[in-house]
């Protein structure tokens, strides 16, 4: 079958793929997670610093982003590798999404929480390690799942920079094969594999959260 | 943000603009080891094949001259048809191998080798030509008919300059999308002979409009020149680049790499004829 000859390609292609979205999520929640506390935690200035970044990131076309550090910036000097552009541009947009769950998880942690976290003298750094956190975890945890496939579907955006992702292979070799059907087909696929995947990776992340909310680590016993 | 922070930011800046605007010259290269080349995956222009080597009339040509200069590796990359240009500029590669035409306003933007290659244009359409369609000039004279083309190619100034309205055309991304779009949206697809050619091998549902006449313009059939374009700043590359190219189209290996990609003797021969000078200068 003529399909399977597309594999070999498709799969170094599906490998890229995987690479870059799990480097995203990853930096991308260091992002989320900066920005989020920033939002909620930091002074003003720093709240600040976050909001513009959030907007900022939120606001404009991932597209356009990954066109504008990959053709715009070199021209004033600065220029990064295809791959770390990639990783770069997916990491800050969906950190700036991811931003948002973290505030309103850590908003959503009653007040009273905070009073009785004062009450037992805990500084705000304690409060917000040993009761915000926990707490909020678990209810972003859904919110990061639906992230975390969207940015694994994201990423076919990177192909346009020349990074030989799947999106990128399956151009390629449809370009040989003029065979739209069964390319995209096999591409859609793939696609759907690998969100399975992190499907159930981010199923598991959220049961280990939930377990240890549910008995917190005696933190000052 | 205090002052002293901003200073040095920009003095950062500064330092990487200035790092930017060196020249790559062809010891640049040489030290490196390789040398960084686009293409635009247009069959048999200048594609990848699936074991991810270059091949195509740009390719082919690049990597003999690249060979003959003493340049041990060719780092190939592939990139939209509307994105040479951009990116080249942006310095993710160092010259463009995808017998893009040499046009004057492309000239102001890259700096061009002679020709490497010349060629006519095409039409694709659907199996037996059902709007009897023999030239682009056919498109203007019917405002109902749609014609695709491929976004940042030189087709559409042929067709806009043969009276097709912007209204009529339709942009596709890749020469691979032409073949469901003649099916749906488009009465026709206006490419080079050479693509049209390769993309009706084989096909039962499209054809290549035969006979057809090349469009006119300023009085004289178009025809397309295509070369390999370098960052005008890179002179001295692109010189030496263009002096190892002209000795090479003298050669039999020349020929045979233009033939078995199926241009005529005479599409050959009139490559060599013509001055990139001229070119530019619309000539």
């Amino acid at each position: 079958m003529e399909w399977l000859s597309y594999l070999p390609a498709l799969s170094r292609g599906a490998l890229i793929t995987a690479g870059i979205t799990l480097s995203a999520i990853a930096i991308g929640a260091v992002a989320a997670f900066a920005a989020g506390i920033a939002r909620v935690e930091g002074g003003r200035a720093l709240s600040l610093v976050a909001l513009c970044y959030t907007e900022l990131f939120r606001g404009t076309s991932l597209l356009v982003q990954l066109f504008w550090f990959y053709y715009a910036l070199p021209l004033v000097g600065i220029s990064f590798e295809p791959v770390a552009t990639g990783i770069l541009v997916l990491s800050l947009h969906v950190g700036a999404y991811g931003s948002e769950i973290v505030r309103g998880a850590l908003q959503s942690v009653s007040v009273q929480q905070h009073e009785a976290a004062r009450a037992l003298n805990f500084g705000r750094a304690q409060t917000l390690l040993h009761i915000s956190l926990p707490q909020a975890l678990v209810e972003m945890m859904p919110a990061f799942g639906n992230l975390a496939i969207e940015t694994l579907k994201l990423s076919s955006l990177v192909s346009l920079i020349s990074i030989a992702d799947l999106t990128f292979r399956a151009q390629s070799i449809r370009n040989l094969t003029l065979d739209s059907a069964g390319v995209y087909s096999l591409t859609l696929v793939g696609y759907f594999a690998m969100s399975l995947v992190l499907m159930l990776i981010m199923r598991l992340i959220e049961r280990l959260v939930r377990r240890g909310a549910a008995f917190p680590r005696a933190a000052h016993s | 943000m205090p002052f002293s922070k901003i200073a040095g930011l920009s003095a950062i800046a500064l330092a990487a603009g200035l790092s930017a605007a060196g020249a790559t010259t062809l010891k640049d290269v040489k030290d490196q080891g390789y040398i960084r080349v686009a293409t635009a995956n247009e069959v048999p222009y200048s594609y990848m094949k699936d074991d991810g080597t270059s091949a195509g009339i740009g390719p082919d040509v690049a990597n003999a001259v690249l060979k003959k200069l003493g340049v041990a590796e060719a780092n190939w990359s592939v990139t939209p048809f509307g994105t040479l240009i951009p990116g080249l500029k942006a310095k993710r590669f160092d010259f463009v191998a995808a017998e893009q035409n040499i046009s004057p306003e492309r000239c102001k933007q890259v700096s061009f080798t002679e020709p490497n290659s010349s060629y006519g244009e095409g039409l694709l359409v659907k199996k037996g030509n059902p709007k009897k369609l023999t030239t682009y000039a056919d498109i203007a004279k019917d405002p109902s008919l749609k014609v695709a083309v491929v976004s940042g190619a030189n087709n559409i100034d042929f067709l806009r300059a043969v009276g097709v309205k912007d209204s009529q055309v339709i942009f596709i991304t890749a020469n691979a999308d032409a073949l469901a779009t003649v099916q749906s949206r488009a009465d026709a697809y206006a490419a080079t002979e050479l693509t049209v050619a390769s993309l009706a091998k084989g096909q039962a549902n499209v054809e290549q409009v035969a006979p057809f006449t090349d469009p006119v313009v300023n009085g004289k059939p178009v025809r397309n020149f295509g070369g390999f374009a370098f960052r005008p700043e890179d002179k001295e590359l692109r010189d030496a680049f263009n002096a190892a190219l002209v000795e090479f189209r003298k050669s039999e290996d020349y020929k045979k790499i233009l033939g078995t990609y199926g241009l005529s003797e005479a599409s050959i021969k009139a490559a060599a004829e013509r001055k990139v000078e001229d070119l530019c200068a619309g000539k």
